[in-house]
């Protein structure tokens, strides 16, 4: 054995010490992590359990909101189809109010007395009495047609009528849900998605599974500032008088 | 009362019919509707329309799309146009009014500003307003 032999063998020697030197520490390194992967173990599992049923539950919470604005557009529909017969209703009312047909009781006065007058006239004639009295029936329905009670009843209707488009403008409250629940659902089916990758990818044994789930696309949905709807309504007027005056 | 005819873009029946009974309680009775902003493209060809309201989400072809469409045919192109959405960000009416819209409402909205919009739309009706 030569001096080189010599020197190669405590090189040798020497890069083994280095080896187990490394070893001593990396052994507890690797128990440490042994122990852990233990510890989180019953963790996962109750992790994927979790998983397994929301992947259930989180299509059926969708379902629900898409049944609600279902419903929701419906029970408008509904609503506003009542609110067109009772305008329509109304705008007829207000038509008889208008031209003094309005009063049943009115109606049958009015006979009543023509029949009186035919009846005198039939005995004696148009006498001056007769005409009189004709002229001042006349007068008097006259002044029930223009009198406050049949205005005010007149008046009444046109302020149901403007009740009824005041219900009906409150409906598109259904249009606002719907938008905000529409951003909802977007977000769960996020949600989802992310939820289909974790146990396609992660909880999963199979290879077959652990192909790339395709990107996640979250539809665009309109946000409201946090501001209160008379701040907004500033707001866009000044931007619109800023447009005007080729500020923008 | 006038003549003007109104076309109404909005994919909900519910806000159609809104602005519909709106308008013809402020005196713009006649109206005519799209679902969205291809259907409404299809009727400008066929109906003579002098004033259109738009809501900005939709399917198949948003409002701002539909906007830029319009704008970009010169037979339509000076149409007045109102956009009445929920979208009421600072930027979503900036970007509407960079498309050329001529004027703004962030829904809930009434039948008197619906009108007072009109009106002001109508009176400075220069469509190149940005």
């Amino acid at each position: 054995m030569n001096q080189q032999e010599v020197d190669g063998i405590l090189q040798k020697a020497a890069e083994l010490k280095v080896f187990c030197e490394y070893g001593q520490r990396t052994v507890p390194v690797l128990d440490e992590i042994a122990s852990f992967v233990r510890e989180i173990s019953p963790a996962i599992e109750d992790l994927r359990a979790v998983v397994e049923v929301s992947m259930v539950n989180i299509p059926k919470a969708a379902n629900q909101l898409g049944r609600v604005t279902q419903a929701t557009e419906q029970a408008s529909t509904d609503i506003l189809n009542t609110l067109d017969r009772m305008v329509a209703t109304l705008d007829k009312v207000i038509g008889s109010v208008a031209t003094g047909m309005i009063s049943s009781d009115l109606g049958a006065a009015t006979k009543k007395m023509a029949a009186i007058v035919k009846t005198l006239v039939d005995k004696s004639g148009w006498d001056d009495d007769i005409v009189k009295l004709a002229e001042a029936w006349d007068m008097h329905l006259q002044s029930l047609r223009m009198s406050g009670s049949t205005s005010n009843l007149e008046k009444l209707l046109k302020e149901l009528q403007n009740d009824c488009t005041e219900i009906m403008m409150a409906l598109q409250v259904q249009d606002i849900t719907q938008q905000h629940i529409g951003a909802v659902m977007g977000t769960i089916q996020a949600v989802a998605e992310g939820l289909q990758k974790l146990t396609t990818g992660f909880f999963s044994t199979n290879e077959k599974d652990n192909v790339p789930s395709p990107p996640i696309t979250i539809p665009v949905q309109p946000e409201l500032e946090n501001v209160g709807e008379a701040e907004r309504k500033k707001m866009v007027e000044s931007l619109l008088s800023k447009a005007r005056a080729g500020q923008l | 009362m006038t003549s003007m005819k109104i076309l109404i873009v909005d994919d909900s029946i519910t806000i159609r019919r809104i602005i519909t009974n709106a308008l013809k309680t402020v005196g713009f009775p006649d109206t005519i509707e799209a679902a969205n902003g291809k259907d409404a493209l299809e009727k400008l060809t066929n109906a003579n329309v002098d004033f259109i309201i738009t809501d900005w989400n939709m399917p198949e072809m948003n409002g701002l799309d539909f906007i830029k469409q319009v704008r970009a045919n010169p037979v339509y192109s000076s149409l007045p146009i109102l956009m009445i959405t929920t979208r009421g960000t600072e930027h979503d009416v900036i970007e509407a009014l960079q498309a050329k819209v001529n004027s703004y409402i962030v829904k809930p909205f009434t039948p008197q500003e619906l009108k007072e919009k009109i009106e002001a739309v109508l009176k400075t009706s220069q469509v190149n307003i940005v």
